[in-house]
């Protein structure tokens, strides 16, 4: 079985992050990156998936500068993909790099890709589905837990939603947004860093994919970037437990108007 | 400006509250201009009759062939909305179902698309959007121009409702979705709901919500019974997700749910940052925590400095007895 999988470099989730002063830029410089966590199950669902079909091969796809590459397809190596393609570029957005997949994956025809549910930087959701339709393979997303039929042709996925969970059956291949709850993704072992030396990815640039011109440009032109509004100090009330709650409810009552 | 096409979900034939924000949305957006909306599954008729008082000129209806929700269909069947209309802007709640098929949409339709707007505002020839990326560390005001059409997903709770004056047409359209063999290959089996009586977390107006100082599953009892003195839907931390004290469909959070409510009331939880990234929109934060130094009290508007397991019951005493005043 032919795995594909998806990896984008965002930072940390407990990065603290700063606007540049005239709010047109994010200052990132200094501030750790990582591989985005959810893209992180992904590539753990297809290492579950290779070991469960003997024969089968890891591809890993990183969209992005040569960060991008040296984290995101150097971990990928070292907990063992077999080959990883770097797109090399830094401005593209979800849609093209969506679009920049869609053309590697025209050429190497996984029978399953795996991506994370979402990007924890722009948090937009549209890659696996964007990635499926342009492929015309179906979809499933922000799946919980994977098994994938012995014949290879189908794979049952668990996926929650706000107040309950579904199973689905998914021909493959199909695109696969993973969440949570796949398997602790693993860390690299020694041999697999050691390993990892002797791979090199296979560096495109969006123009040798197709992707160039009005396909390459943004959909939305970011023109301000600000922090989230700041909230006063709030008031905090240290009277014994009976008083404490009879004053809260007081307030949200009288002072907050809420209840 | 072309029209406006709302995705308009529904619980079993009751329009959900975040369709009226998205209706109330769509009247100012439309500012005459066509502002159709579609309904899809069991009950989408009954839905849909709702629909004309909040402003819609045709609501198209797909019921048949829709009993059990299909991923592929369901685009199918939106897109097939869009066909006549052809929307500039396509609105939707931001949720499971946004989630499963705006990627797909607009691939499809060849949208922009902006997810988890909590402003958007006709700009130009176009729109302007303002959307926390980076978890909610960011806020980012961004414009979506030119020919293309925009599917933006609005925040539940983040926009404010009101009936128009005056109802409009509501023509109800049946949208014939063709049964194709593309549907057979995402077949959801099985779909199970939790909870039931409670309100839904992602859109309640009142969240209550308990961490590891809890300490155990039963001890989440006094979470329980707050949230049910008010109406609230209870969450949980991730710790306490993580120890079991809370099943994961409660977890609000980075990795759970975003929630916006009126009211968040954070019981014995310090607020880690993917903790915030999930609440810190909430209208009104209230803490409830013994340590005066936890990182949730910087962003509570009302905290309570105390043992949570004499001041939450304490608390629902008090809810009880304004309520029944």
């Amino acid at each position: 079985m032919n795995i594909a999988v998806c990896l984008k470099l965002v930072p940390a989730t407990t990065a603290d992050i700063k606007v540049a002063p005239d709010g047109k830029s994010l200052q990132l410089s200094g501030v750790e990156m990582v591989v985005n966590p959810y893209d992180e199950y992904a590539l753990e669902a297809a290492l579950r998936a290779r070991e469960a079909s003997a024969g089968s091969k890891i591809e890993a796809l990183a969209v992005g500068g040569d960060d991008a590459s040296a984290k995101c397809l150097v971990h990928a190596f070292a907990v063992g993909a077999d080959t990883a393609v770097h797109v090399k570029d830094a401005t593209l957005d979800s849609r093209g790099a969506a679009k920049a997949a869609a053309a590697v994956f025209k050429a190497s025809k996984p029978d399953v890709i795996f991506c994370g549910r979402q990007a924890i930087d722009d948090d937009q959701w549209l890659f696996p589905g964007y990635l499926g339709e342009l492929l015309g393979l179906p979809h499933a997303s922000a799946v919980s837990n994977i098994v994938i039929a012995p014949d290879g042709q189908s794979a049952t996925c668990k996926r929650r939603f706000e107040d309950g969970e579904q199973t689905l059956t998914v021909a493959l291949p199909a695109v696969i947004s993973i969440d949570k709850g796949v398997g602790e993704p693993r860390s690299p072992t020694l041999k697999g860093r050691l390993d990892a030396k002797k791979k090199q990815a296979v560096v495109k640039t969006p123009a040798e994919l197709g992707v160039a011109g009005a396909d390459a440009q943004a959909a939305l032109s970011i023109q301000q970037y600000a922090p989230p509004p700041q909230k006063t100090p709030g008031k905090v009330i240290t009277t014994v437990p009976a008083e404490a709650a009879a004053e809260l409810v007081k307030l949200l009552r009288n002072e907050a108007k809420i209840i | 400006m072309a029209g406006i096409l709302v995705v308009a979900e529904h619980n079993g034939g009751v329009l959900k509250k975040n369709a009226q924000e998205l209706m109330t949305v769509a009247r100012s957006l439309a500012a005459g201009a066509p502002l159709e909306a579609v309904v899809l599954g069991p009950g989408a008729s009954k839905a849909a009759a709702e629909l004309g008082a909040w402003g819609a000129s045709k609501i198209h209806v797909a019921e048949a062939g829709m009993e059990a929700y299909a991923p592929l269909r369901w685009v199918r069947a939106v897109a097939a909305a869009a066909q006549t209309l052809k929307p500039s802007t396509l609105l939707m709640s931001s949720g499971s179902l946004s989630r499963d098929i705006t990627g797909r949409l607009s691939a499809r339709l060849g949208a922009r698309l902006a997810s988890d707007c909590v402003a958007l505002k006709p700009s130009g020839s176009g729109y302007q959007i303002v959307r926390p990326i980076l978890a909610g560390r960011v806020r980012v005001t961004a414009e979506a121009a030119g020919d293309a059409p925009l599917i933006a997903t609005l925040r539940p709770n983040a926009f404010s409702i009101e009936k128009p004056a005056s109802p409009a047409a509501g023509a109800i359209e049946t949208l014939n979705v063709e049964q194709t063999p593309e549907d057979l290959r995402v077949i959801v089996t099985e779909f199970s709901r939790a909870g039931g009586k409670r309100p839904d977390l992602s859109e309640a107006g009142i969240v209550v919500t308990g961490g590891r100082a809890l300490g155990s599953a039963d001890n989440f009892k006094i979470i329980y019974d707050l949230a049910d003195a008010i109406g609230a839907a209870p969450g949980a931390s991730r710790a306490a997700v993580d120890a079991g004290y809370a099943p994961h469909a409660m977890q609000v959070g980075q990795t759970g749910k975003t929630v916006n409510p009126v009211l968040y009331i954070a019981c014995g939880i310090s607020g880690a940052i993917q903790h915030l990234a999930g609440m810190r929109t909430s209208k009104y934060i209230v803490a409830i925590n013994k340590d005066p130094n936890a990182p949730i009290l910087k962003i509570a508007d009302y905290a309570i400095i105390g043992d949570l397991f004499q001041v939450v019951p304490a608390l629902t005493e008090e809810f009880k007895k304004m309520l029944k005043a």
